[in-house]
């Protein structure tokens, strides 16, 4: 009897003992394994901002999912773009510019085909009219966020201040730097994109051509071309712009510029100090001959789109992303109308409910959907190369380097290789 | 509880030593536990703080290193521009230079500097002339920031004498982005920055460090970098801030916080940063577990201590309970003896509860000196005996019995009468069965010998409220008995009894 209970008390020790001791077991501790996809975008410290917080609060709801960014302003991304692409290294979601879609993307196949992950990225949201700038040869590569267009904008509290009504027609343009140039203030500004859109527009009207023809042909001539030349040459000298090269945001706040050309989802970004400063802005009629034509030989096209690369090993993870960044009140909010007039319906609603389609982003996209003038924009119209080689060859006629003729004659040469 | 109990001092204080005891053990058991427990608690402090410090301190190293490895590859690539001949020979703020020439070989710079740059997420990546014209890369923001007098903003970012360059961050209140800004030539510098959240990257901490909060400081400590947006641009909190400042190199931690620093580029200084008590999180639930066993370990020594104890001392109980029943005992009737009788019935009465009703019966053996002078001792003890059984029967247990004398016995009666029944009626009730019980009680070879008592009945608190007092009426009564010719009983009667002692 005795040994039995001692035999228990010894039971009963070595399992107190045996409990408290973990001693020769292997200890294995698992880190949580995340799936990590990449974005990449460009834009001004705004966008990266709020991108950056709406990638946090998606990683949040998505905590098996590791988004990492890449990112900078427009200057070098383009071409860093062109490389990532080429190089097969590019994100796994992307904006992306939408002459990018017929650069490297002919047939179709240079990105994802999101119908694929349509069960994860509500596309209903999104009317045909306006996927289809995202279709490539029949297959949807991307997805419109907003539309856009290039816009004049005025300083109203400038041109108060000279007892000048704001610029409709080119006419007024030049009779504006007439008074306003005596003290060093030139009523428009743009860089060199927006100043090469506002020559076609100007070329377009003079000669009633466009320049592209209907089926994709450059339809300008040698003289058309000297007709834009001619005109950015006028604008510089009669003192209408600085240079594009000398081109400084800054000094739209500061008031040497009394107006700019830029994109709608570029509105804020270029004008917001002026505004800050307690300047009136306002976004004009598109400027032409007679303002009842106001529009004509002015473009419009998606602000920017989204596509996922056609590599991507994570296509579930990135539409994931990609549905977050188009259809949630997250990122609507975060958003707002920073890129122009969201397409998708529910991002849309969430800003009408939380009253944030206003402001001058707002107004321009007011105007530009109120002008039924504007037409679709060929994507080469925003090829880098031949904007650069419009302003060499004007600054060929500024300096006196060159004739016009000859000037224009170098030009087409460009284009006529590009085209 | 009976005051008689005071009765027994020897006993009491032998249990109260062995309750001593025991409690003793007890207590030492728990004592020595939780001094163990305590030293365990120590070390394991020690050890966990120990690891804990020299892990965070690699933690900061690591960072520091990610740091100063990262800002080494933009001073490398800022220092490429080099490699560009027009951008360090071009001077935009020239003014002898051909507008035109200038204008193309900006573009060519411009190109040359975007080529280098492609690749990493910069901001801005140009060159700032004397005169505020830009090359290359300059944001925006930078432009907004500096303003027109951006050369001059920009050269007093430079700190280091021997390379001509140095970091930047803070801007007017902007931390936004970091600055690295080189000369090239007396009126042209390059400038480069990132993003501050590019830095993500550098100081991303294991899953496992979730709760280390790692910053960027400058000298000022002005937070840089921290993975808690809000507090980016703030500075340092006093609490973090009173262990680190001043320090270059350190790990210090104390009941709240563990702070590692250590300086790295211009004056900056990476913090790491927990509270004490996420650290030792897991360590209180280890505690609670040693607790938990030192506590099972406690209850088990304890209890096996008492147990043993208990064997021990049972024999010293038993053997100190005999003694005790023997010195109050009477042997040869079974009841209390004179003392202890005694004792007890004057612990039991107390004057004050004259409420209380008490019997003090007084019992003579008739002729018992014959019985001893007749028949002998043996037979006298068996009556003494007999007499200690029948009180037994007729009382109860709640009733004090004892042998007072050699023949005298005396009964102190504590119960109480039957609901319905008086007092009086109740006692004459006992005094009646004990006459019947010795009725038929004799002694003897040939158990012819009569054995009979007289009985003195004195009751409480009318006769006396003492035993002494009751002990004197009960004996004039008994006196009565014998005067009226034994074998019977009689009550106290204060005139009667008077007038036998008178």
């Amino acid at each position: 009897m005795k040994c039995k209970r001692l035999l228990a008390g010894l039971t009963a020790f070595s399992m107190i003992l045996s409990a408290g001791s973990c001693g020769n077991e292997q200890l294995v501790r698992s880190q949580n394994v995340q799936t990590e996809i990449t974005l990449s975008w460009w834009g001004n410290d705004t966008r990266t901002e709020y991108t950056l917080a709406a990638v946090r609060k998606f990683e949040q709801l998505h905590p098996e999912i590791k988004v990492k960014c890449n990112y900078s302003e427009w200057s070098g991304y383009e071409a860093r773009s062109r490389i990532r692409m080429i190089s097969d290294t590019e994100a796994d979601v992307m904006q992306i510019n939408v002459s990018w879609l017929s650069e490297f993307s002919e047939d179709g196949t240079g990105y994802y085909d999101l119908s694929k992950v349509s069960d994860v990225l509500d596309l209903s949201n999104f009317s045909e009219d306006y996927l289809r700038y995202g279709v490539r040869n029949g297959i949807l590569n991307a997805v419109p966020i907003a539309m856009n267009t290039e816009t004049v904008y005025f300083n109203k509290t400038i041109f108060d201040k000279y007892g000048l009504s704001l610029p409709e027609t080119w006419d007024d343009l030049f009779a504006a730097a007439e008074v306003m140039s005596a003290d060093g203030i030139y009523p428009l500004s743009g860089v060199a994109k927006g100043l090469w859109l506002y020559s076609i527009a100007y070329a377009e009207q003079k000669t009633g051509k466009t320049f592209f023809t209907e089926n994709g042909e450059p339809g300008f001539s040698q003289d058309d071309y000297r007709t834009m030349i001619d005109f950015y040459v006028d604008l510089v000298n009669k003192n209408v712009i600085p240079k594009t090269e000398d081109f400084k945001k800054i000094s739209i706040a500061s008031g040497a510029y009394a107006g700019t050309i830029a994109w709608v989802s570029d509105a804020v970004n270029y004008l917001g100090a002026a505004m800050d400063n307690g300047n009136e802005v306002i976004a004009v009629d598109y400027t032409a001959f007679d303002p009842a034509d106001s529009g004509k030989g002015w473009y419009e096209k998606p602000a920017t789109l989204y596509a996922m690369s056609k590599n991507t090993d994570h296509p579930k993870e990135a539409a994931l992303l990609l549905d977050f960044m188009l259809n949630s009140k997250e990122w609507a909010l975060l958003q707002g109308v920073e890129k122009g007039i969201p397409i998708s319906h529910s991002a849309l609603d969430y800003l009408e409910e939380a009253g944030m389609l206003t402001g001058l982003q707002y107004e321009a996209s007011e105007v530009m959907a109120n002008n039924l003038n504007l037409r679709e924009m060929d994507p080469r119209l925003e090829l880098t190369s031949v904007i650069d080689a419009f302003v060499d060859a004007c600054d060929l006629v500024l300096y006196d380097k060159a004739t016009a003729d000859e000037a224009a004659a170098q030009f087409m040469a460009v284009c006529n290789e590009s085209f | 509880m009976y005051k008689t109990e005071k009765a027994r001092p020897t006993l009491r204080s032998v249990r109260k030593q062995l309750f001593l005891m025991t409690v003793g053990f007890v207590a030492l058991i728990i004592a020595v536990v939780a001094i163990v427990t305590t030293l365990i608690f120590a070390k394991t402090d020690s050890l966990l703080k120990s690891k804990v410090i020299s892990l965070t301190s690699s933690l900061n190293v690591q960072m520091k290193l990610n740091l100063d490895s990262y800002l080494s590859r933009m001073e490398t690539v800022g220092t490429l521009a080099f490699g560009v001949k027009d951008a360090y020979t071009y001077d935009a703020s020239d003014p002898d230079n051909d507008e035109y020439e200038a204008l193309n070989t900006e573009k060519d710079i411009t190109d040359e500097l975007n080529k280098l740059c492609i690749m990493d997420n910069f901001v801005d990546y140009g060159i700032v002339y004397r005169n505020n014209r830009t090359v290359g890369k300059i944001s925006n923001g930078t432009t907004n920031l500096l303003g027109e007098d951006m050369f001059d903003k920009l050269s007093a970012m430079i700190t280091r004498q021997r390379t001509k360059d140095g970091w930047a961050a803070g801007y007017l209140g902007n931390f936004k982005r970091i600055y690295y800004v080189k000369r090239v030539h007396e009126n042209a510098l390059i400038v480069l920055s990132f993003y501050t959240s590019e830095l993500e990257a550098v100081f991303d901490n294991p899953e496992t460090l979730g709760d280390m909060d790692i910053r960027l400081v400058n000298s000022d400590y002005n937070i840089l970098y921290s993975a808690r947006k809000d507090e980016t641009g703030e500075r340092l909190n006093d609490d973090i801030l009173s262990r680190v400042k001043g320090k270059a190199s350190a790990s210090v931690m104390d009941d709240y916080y563990l702070v590692t620093v250590n300086s790295c580029g211009d004056d900056w200084y990476v913090i790491c940063s927990i509270p004490t008590e996420i650290i030792l999180a897991e360590n209180n639930e280890m505690r609670i577990f040693i607790i938990i066993i030192a506590l099972i370990a406690a209850l088990t020594a304890a209890g096996l201590g008492m147990f043993i104890s208990a064997k021990l001392t049972s024999p010293v109980k038993r053997a100190v309970s005999l003694l005790d029943v023997k010195a109050t005992t009477d042997q040869l009737t079974g009841i209390l003896n004179k003392q202890s009788f005694n004792e007890r019935t004057a612990g039991r009465l107390d004057p004050k509860l004259g409420s209380e009703s008490h019997a003090l019966i007084l019992l003579d053996l008739d002729n018992f000196k014959g019985v001893n002078d007749t028949l002998g001792h043996v037979y006298g003890d068996k009556v003494l005996a007999k007499t200690g059984s029948i009180l037994k029967s007729e009382f109860t247990t709640e009733d004090y019995l004892g042998r007072i004398g050699g023949d005298e016995f005396c009964v102190l009666v504590n119960s109480t009468p039957p609901e319905g029944q008086d007092y009086i009626s109740y006692i004459t009730e006992r005094c009646e069965a004990l006459k019947t019980a010795f009725t038929g009680l004799y002694t003897g070879d040939d158990s012819n010998y009569k054995i009979s008592a007289s009985i003195g009945v004195s009751l409480f608190p009318k006769d006396g409220t003492t035993f002494d007092e009751l002990y004197v009426a009960s004996d004039k009564a008994l006196y009565r008995s014998k005067k009226a010719g034994k074998d019977t009983y009689m009550f106290y009667d204060r005139t009667k009894d008077s007038e036998v002692n008178g």
